[in-house]
């Protein structure tokens, strides 16, 4: 059901950058190995699946069927690939 | 603690069963649903900080010894809550026996990320019952979650439960005292290259550490996913031999270019997926947004979360000071017709005005503001049982993050303005130890419900007519507890900025689902707090009162001295007047003076001492309310005493001074040293201090 998607590359992006209401897949996250690893422990490790729900500063992500508020500054090293909504 | 205690229960001794899980997922509710105790229990993550142990009793009546423990996520803990759970599952705890037998609660609506920590707890090998918990939400979710495939695979107990409608626990009881408990087949693949290396730091940590074999192999593999080995090993340090094999391990695979920490956690959740592929099932999912999300999208809105929040905090003290009214005014009439009765019944003299204006004028001046105590906890109560707590922290994040705290640290400082113990307390959730002691620094400056009285009392003064609308005195409340949280705020902001320089505040927290508020919960959360603020009426303020009478009693004026006399030169008159000359230019006399000095003990004390000191000198005849005393009061010169401008002050004085011993005594015990509470009553004071100072010379100035 999904091949058809699997023939043009994803786009990659921060979660930062992610649109609101999207959703992407965990990649990779780049940061320091602190910080990769409190996010791995919260979930946020690679190929789990985050919807955007809203935010600038602070966002609110829903992951797994739990709401997460994270700051931009850990988003930032969340490496995504958008899988659907978004324009 | 010896490795040797690591062994399964000897049938003699109590079984002790430690409750471990993610934040929030309903420990403490199984735990008071086991034991019949009353843990504290909140729909926010972080509401238990410290191990509390409990007894329950099987099916058969014998004894269990339970352990309710605060939530994390991973056994390398970030955060001094964390640690508190990795210490007592590892033994390190002196005070705690370690758990023979562990008992893991995932909640079943988020099975994949709760696994995580039951997975790090198999490693343990001890025995392990897993409890699924909120079974009625995955329910309602469409969430289908088998348990016995789970037990199958799993090969331990794994039981589904509501903790909150008391459901499974019989059948958690009857695993509980199984004694032949089996031990969990999991087995997972350690990924190949780093199998040597948890090996070797574990042939050390139990060679050279004497950690006992199977915590070493659990030690080691979080050793190896945590660069912070003080996370890992608490305060103990690891020995030489570990450190350096350890480093060793972290070279070599530097070098080759592998996140081996990385591969670890990531292995385990591979093994996990694999589990859950097995046991959930999505039944009819739905579609479309749930009640939580539409709440949500209002309540954490940019612009509408900020109206939410102050609709909230309006609604609050508006009915502090309509709905209190009526119960307070019984309350008062009561007392008063009680201190008339003595006055009736008993000859004049010392013991009598001990019994009228030593115990019944200093407590009940107190007391009469129990109605709009227990209004406070109510709401406190609401917000912390429906959800809400998350979300203020959530939208205060952005305007946390500019004094350089993040969102988390609202959560201690909203609970600050209960009661400043438990706000410090629950700081053991913020990870950055220089954000949480900031955090601890600036929670006592939230208004705390002991401030309510004072603050109460300072605007019946400054409204003595019954026509002054509610929404005055309204205005002048939150003013206080505004200019409380900015003093907050600044301080933060200045204290990041100088003393307690750090990282930039990052924030990661989960949201709960909304649940509808449990009544029960909160009505127990309110008498118990009625009931310590009745305690504390009954002992420190009964006990200062009748100790503050006698220093005004005596040494005894010559005959023929008026009341007021008296009390100046009385022992407690000294004093005041020792004090005076500093507090003279916030415009204070000697009598507030003794009140700013009782009141260091408890600032309600403040209302009782004044009660004291007036009522002593409104001699005979019926017991007048303490307002009309104070507003009767003069300087020597005839001036009045309490003018506005003086209530003002001193209320402004209470927002900021530093006057709880127990704060303080909290305070000395989570930093472990006397510097910062002693620099907390330096800073909260001086400032107090000066804001006055500033207030009256100008408020004088303008002519008030
Ligand atoms: N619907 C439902 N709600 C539950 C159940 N068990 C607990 N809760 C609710 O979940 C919330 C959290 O419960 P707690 O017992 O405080 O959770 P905890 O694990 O002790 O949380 P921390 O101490 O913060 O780690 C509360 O609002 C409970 O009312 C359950 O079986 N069903
Ligand atoms: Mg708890």
């Amino acid at each position: 059901m999904m091949t058809a998607e699997f023939r043009q590359p994803r786009p990659r992006m921060p979660l930062t950058e992610l649109p609101v209401g999207a959703t992407g897949r965990v990649c990779a996250l780049d940061g320091e190995a602190a910080l990769c690893q409190r996010l791995r422990e919260m979930g946020f490790c690679e190929s789990a699946v985050i919807e955007k729900v809203s935010g600038e500063r602070t966002l609110l992500c829903q992951l797994c069927g739990t709401r997460i508020a994270l700051s931009d500054r850990a988003a930032q090293h969340i490496v995504v690939e958008l899988i659907r909504g978004g324009v | 603690m010896p490795a040797d205690t690591a062994k399964p229960a000897a049938p003699s001794r109590t079984p002790v069963y430690a409750l471990v899980g993610n934040p929030n997922c309903g420990k403490s509710t199984l735990f008071n649903a086991l034991t019949g105790l009353k843990q504290k229990i909140g729909n926010y993550p972080g509401v238990t900080v410290e191990k509390k142990i409990g007894t329950a009793y099987s099916q058969h009546g014998h004894p269990l010894t339970i352990i309710d423990l605060p939530g994390a996520y991973s056994l390398a803990a970030r955060s001094p809550d964390e640690a508190v759970l990795r210490d007592v599952l590892l033994g390190r705890r002196a005070d705690t026996p370690i758990p023979d037998r562990i008992v893991c609660i995932a909640d079943a609506t988020n099975l994949e990320r709760n696994l995580y920590l039951v997975h790090q707890i198999l490693d343990l090998g001890r025995p392990v019952i897993l409890v699924l918990n909120m079974m009625d939400v995955a329910e309602r979710a469409g969430l289908v979650v088998r348990a016995a495939r789970m037990e199958k695979e799993l090969g331990i107990p794994v039981i589904a439960c509501e903790a909150i409608n008391g459901k499974g626990l019989v059948e958690l009881k009857l695993a509980m005292s199984r004694h032949d408990l089996p031990l969990s087949r999991h087995s997972w693949a350690i990924p190949a290259p780093i199998a040597p290396a948890v090996s070797e730091i574990a042939a050390s940590l139990s060679e050279n550490d004497r950690r006992p074999p199977l915590i070493a192999r659990a030690e080691a593999l979080l050793l190896l996913t945590d660069q912070d080995s003080v996370r890992v090993a608490g305060s103990r340090p690891l020995s030489e031999r570990t450190v350096e094999i350890l480093r060793s391990w972290e070279k070599r695979w530097a070098a080759q270019g592998t996140d081996w920490a990385g591969a670890l956690v990531n292995s385990r959740y591979d093994a996990i997926t694999e589990l859950c592929t097995h046991v959930i099932e999505r039944g009819g999912m739905k579609t479309g947004a749930s009640v939580s999300d539409r709440i949500d999208a209002v309540v954490t809105h940019p612009v509408w979360g900020w109206v939410v929040l102050g609709a909230i905090m309006s609604a609050l003290f508006l009915s502090i000071f309509t709905l209190a009214q009526f119960p307070m005014d019984w309350i008062s009439e009561h007392m008063a017709s009680l201190a008339d009765a003595v006055k009736h019944a008993m000859p004049a003299g010392d013991l009598r005005d001990l019994i009228t204006d030593g115990a019944i004028g200093g407590v009940g001046g107190v007391v009469i503001f129990l109605p709009q105590i227990l209004i406070l906890f109510f709401f406190i109560g609401l917000l912390e049982s429906t959800g809400y707590m998350a979300r203020a922290a959530f939208i205060m994040d952005r305007l946390m993050s500019r004094v350089g705290l993040n969102g988390k640290s609202f959560i201690p400082m909203l609970s600050s303005y209960a009661c400043a113990i438990p706000g410090i307390m629950a700081t053991r959730t913020i990870e950055d130890t220089k954000d949480r002691l900031v955090t601890i620094l600036v929670a006592p400056l939230m208004s705390c419900s002991a401030r309510l009285p004072v603050y109460l009392l300072m605007i019946a003064a400054l409204f003595p007519v019954a026509t002054v609308p509610v929404a005055a005195k309204v205005g002048i409340m939150i003013s206080m507890y505004a200019l409380g949280t900015l003093g907050a705020f600044g301080f933060a902001w200045l204290f990041k900025r100088t003393l307690l320089k750090g990282e930039p505040p990052l924030m990661i927290m989960e949201l709960p689902p909304y649940r509808l508020p449990k009544i029960r919960d909160v009505a127990l959360h309110m008498v118990e707090r009625a009931w310590l603020f009745l305690k504390r009426a009954g002992t420190i303020i009964l006990g200062i009162s009748i100790l503050l009478w006698a220093l005004t009693a005596y040494p005894k004026a010559p005959v023929g001295a008026t009341d007021a006399q008296q009390i100046a030169q009385s022992y407690a008159g000294m004093a005041g007047h020792a004090l005076e000359p500093v507090i003279k230019p916030l415009g204070f006399d000697w009598q507030i003076g003794i009140g700013l000095i009782t009141s260091f003990a408890a600032r309600e004390v403040f209302v009782s001492s004044m009660g004291v000191i007036f009522n002593a000198q409104s001699g005979e005849g019926n017991t007048a309310p303490l307002r009309d005393a104070l507003l009767a009061a003069k300087w020597p010169d005839g001036r009045l005493l309490f003018t506005p401008l003086v209530c003002i002050t001193l209320m402004v004085f209470y927002v900021f001074a530093m006057q709880c011993m127990s704060t303080i005594a909290v305070v000395r015990r989570e930093t472990n040293s006397w510097r910062w509470p002693l620099f907390q009553i330096a800073y909260m004071t001086g400032t107090a201090w000066f804001v006055c100072l500033l207030i009256h010379q100008i408020g004088r100035a303008l002519g008030y």
